[in-house]
């Protein structure tokens, strides 16, 4: 350390609690200045961008002009955070107001929207606007981010491969392969990491066969000897995912919702242009808590595993939650609905994996329509058949063969009602 | 050339300069006190240095600063010396209570203390104390399955800082004596924080020992007190909890060279071979150092009786062996005489034994105890 080389690069004076020593810290690493609220307009021509899941990058709609992203992927090495008691209080706030007046930056128009959306598209001139929000804490806004890799017109070869010769389905869902508008959203989501660490105790029972005498004879009985026995378990569980939203169905989220967050990069608003995107409302507390009991079943069940045999009683167990750490995400997902008999139903992809789920009500009118269609010939013939029999023999080998059609007909539909219940549970 | 009212002016007393021509110590001595043995080796006695011949070096144009003050007990010390001489075994016939008692003098043992500015470039890593919240769960089947507990837990977030300093920092200590080391091994250690300012008063006719340690030589040895307190400083600027990993490239300025007194009783026995072994008390703890030799003298000594005896059953024997002719039974006193004194005789190689063993063991202890 040369006095002329004092104080280094990169190092910042911070106030000093003793005269005569002077205390430099790194200086933190300058983050953009906080927009609330950022356009996107393309360098070349000022026309509208947008973010592109073809190649994730910004596009522009009008010239074709390519701005690739800053960032490369962090994948799971995206950094995590701590329970720390000031975050969890924060955590606990929320959002503040509910709604915001939002002025257009290129045409001026004013819009309401409200605090949950992260993004909007003027509807007035259609420029691309992402709204970022002060949050209670800089930890506690969007902090890492999938961007998508399926592009919105795939969607419909995915949804129309997932209805497969589903013609049971009513119409407005078939329409959803084909002319649905499928809406890309980035959906928030809470990642959690633990290693849950425990020590159990139980009486593990175990069969014995034994032979008694009784009544002059001997008898042979089984009966369970208990012993106690203990153990200590350590489960390291990482990136456990529980959505952020109550918006929509937790269901089809648990279906589609993947837990490779091997392409997580660090958030930037670019990714969020032109597309949807919610902050959570299911807080981090309540999400930690959920996490939790999940994180606690899966050690449960690997004591079990440790005992000599399943058959246990009086289980006792104390666990402790170690190296907990934290993180906020938003997932990409497409979403469309669809209105079925005055309900509606939601179809969600997820824009990284392909991966689909929803909800297909059966049409039944149309399913009993088509059983009986094909239960039809079936019983024309056999009725004929009887008719025949009456003036003939010639009427018999009809009447069996219309039987036979009304068997073959019984089997198809029972086939199809059965599918068509299936599908309606989903 | 130092006159001896230079030591009057450091000291604020009227002290006599004097030398061990055996150790080749320089002692303080306050008035009265000749003549008056070596406190150190109990070898000769001191001699006075007159004004023309003393040495300019380093012995006493450093005036005291700090003291601290004897605080053991008279109960105390008559305890741990009857304790230390009650655990010999044929001890020798110097080393006893009230001899040890009456040879007691106070002494005090001198450590350098350095005052020094510091300019210095420090960086290090420093800690902040948070809290996390943390859970521990609860199973048990029989009672209603999980329960839930928060718990919060502190962590240490570190983070590096680096800066300039300026600063002087007081009384860094470092040896004066060249044996110090091993005095406050056998001796244990002196708090600073019980130092006093120093007052001749305090001094009540005890001998100061003048350092034989030049300032040059023990310089590097204060170095790590001084980085110790920059340290320390640097973590109180930073706001931080803890500090770790402190570096730093310094520059010292302005030293200012004191003495800081510590109390020590000084005693001695005189061994079978007739040399002295002295015996060091700290003066704040009592806790006791010195060498213990038995005696080879008293256990032959006892050998010699032990066989005596022995000679005496063996003639007693032979005698009743003679006179067993006439009467017959005696034929038995004389055999369990001789088989005593067979067995008192072998018994007299024990004291020698015992002995010799235990001042193998007490020089094989003192050589581990000087490494
Ligand atoms: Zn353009
Ligand atoms: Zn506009
Ligand atoms: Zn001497």
């Amino acid at each position: 350390m040369g006095t002329d080389l004092f104080p280094p690069i990169n190092f910042i004076p911070v106030p000093s609690a003793v005269e005569g020593i002077e205390v430099y810290q790194p200086a933190p690493v300058k983050l953009p200045a906080h927009r609330e609220v950022v356009q996107f307009n393309c360098p070349q021509c000022g026309a509208n961008t947008a973010y592109s899941a073809a190649d994730s990058g910004l596009t522009c709609t009008n010239c074709g002009f390519y701005e690739p992203p800053e960032h490369a992927v962090v994948g799971i090495q995206a950094q995590r955070f701590e329970f720390t008691v000031d975050t969890v209080q924060r955590a606990a706030q929320g959002w503040g107001e509910a709604r915001k007046e939002l002025q257009c930056q290129s045409c001026g128009a004013y819009t309401t929207i409200s605090t949950d959306s992260l993004t909007h598209t003027c509807i007035f001139c259609g420029s691309n606007q992402v709204i970022q929000h002060a949050a209670p804490q800089d930890v506690l806004r969007p902090r890492f981010i999938v961007p998508f890799k399926i592009e919105a017109e795939a969607c419909h070869d995915i949804a129309r491969q997932w209805l497969g010769q589903s013609w049971m389905t009513p119409r407005s869902l078939r329409r959803v392969a084909t002319i649905a508008r499928f809406t890309g959203i980035y959906l928030p989501f809470w990642t959690f990491e633990t290693v849950t660490k425990a020590h159990w105790q139980a009486e593990v029972g175990h069969n014995q066969t034994e032979r008694y005498y009784e009544n002059g004879e001997w008898r042979t009985r089984t009966k369970t000897v208990w012993q106690w026995e203990s153990g200590r378990v350590t489960v390291p569980i990482k990136d456990l995912v529980i959505a952020g939203t109550n918006r929509v169905s937790p269901l089809l989220l648990t279906q589609v919702k993947n837990d490779n967050l091997a392409e997580l990069a660090p958030y930037e608003p670019k990714y969020l242009a032109g597309l949807q995107a919610q902050t959570y409302d299911i807080p981090l507390e309540t999400a930690w808590e959920q996490a939790r009991h999940l994180m606690r079943e899966q050690t449960r069940r690997a004591c079990y595993d440790q005992a000599s045999n399943s058959k246990i009683r009086n289980f006792h167990m104390n666990l402790d939650f170690d190296q907990e750490g934290w993180r906020y995400i938003l997932l990409p997902m497409y979403l469309t609905t669809y209105q079925f008999d005055n309900q509606r139903f939601q179809v969600m992809i997820n824009g990284q994996t392909g991966a689909i789920a929803g909800q297909r009500p059966v049409d039944w009118t149309v399913l009993w329509l088509a059983v009986a269609a094909l239960l039809a010939p079936g019983l024309t013939v056999g009725v004929l058949g009887f008719l025949t029999l009456m003036l003939g023999g010639l009427g018999f080998p009809i009447a069996i063969f219309g039987f036979i059609l009304v068997v073959i007909g019984l089997i198809i539909s029972f086939n199809w009602v059965n599918k068509a219940m299936r599908m309606d549970d989903a | 050339m130092l006159e001896p009212d230079v030591i009057t002016t450091a000291w604020h007393a009227n002290l006599t300069l004097t030398l061990c021509e055996a150790c080749d110590s320089h002692y303080l001595l306050p008035p009265g006190l000749f003549p008056f043995k070596c406190p150190t080796c109990f070898e000769a006695d001191l001699i006075e240095i007159e004004a023309e011949r003393q040495p300019n070096d380093l012995l006493h144009h450093y005036a005291p600063e700090l003291l601290i003050p004897f605080t053991v007990s008279q109960q105390e010390l008559t305890a741990r010396i009857q304790q230390f001489t009650g655990r010999i075994w044929f001890a020798p016939s110097d080393l006893k209570p009230n001899t040890l008692l009456n040879r007691l003098q106070r002494l005090y043992l001198p450590m350098w203390l350095v005052d020094s500015g510091v300019e210095a470039l420090w960086q290090a890593e420093v800690g902040f104390n948070y809290e996390v919240v943390s859970h521990r769960d609860q199973f048990d089947q029989n009672d209603g399955g999980w329960h839930s507990q928060q718990v919060t837990e502190q962590r240490i977030r570190w983070e590096p800082r680096l800066g300039r300093l300026n600063r002087t920092y007081h009384n860094m200590p470092a040896p004066a004596l060249e044996q110090h080391t091993q005095i406050m091994q056998q001796l244990g250690q002196y708090h600073l924080t019980e130092a006093v300012p120093f007052q001749a008063q305090a001094l009540d006719q005890a001998v100061i020992h003048l350092p034989d340690r030049p300032p040059t030589d023990a310089w590097p040895d204060t170095i790590p007190a001084f980085h110790a307190a920059a340290a320390e400083e640097c973590r109180q600027a930073s706001r931080a909890d803890h500090l770790r990993g402190y570096r730093w490239t310094s520059d010292y300025r302005d030293q200012q060279w004191t003495l800081l007194l510590l109390p020590v009783c000084a005693t001695y026995y005189v061994d079978d071979e007739g040399r002295p072994q002295p015996i060091m008390i700290h003066g704040r703890t009592g806790r006791l150092s010195g060498p213990t030799r038995a005696s080879m003298k008293r256990a032959r000594t006892t050998a010699l009786i032990i066989v005596a005896v022995a000679a005496a059953l063996f003639i007693l024997s032979l005698i009743l062996g003679g006179i067993s002719f006439m009467a017959p039974p005696l034929l038995i006193l004389a055999g369990i005489s001789l088989l005593g004194a067979l067995i008192i005789g072998m018994l007299a190689i024990t004291p020698i034994i015992v002995v010799w063993q235990y001042n193998r063991n007490q020089s094989n202890r003192g050589e581990r105890e000087a490494q």
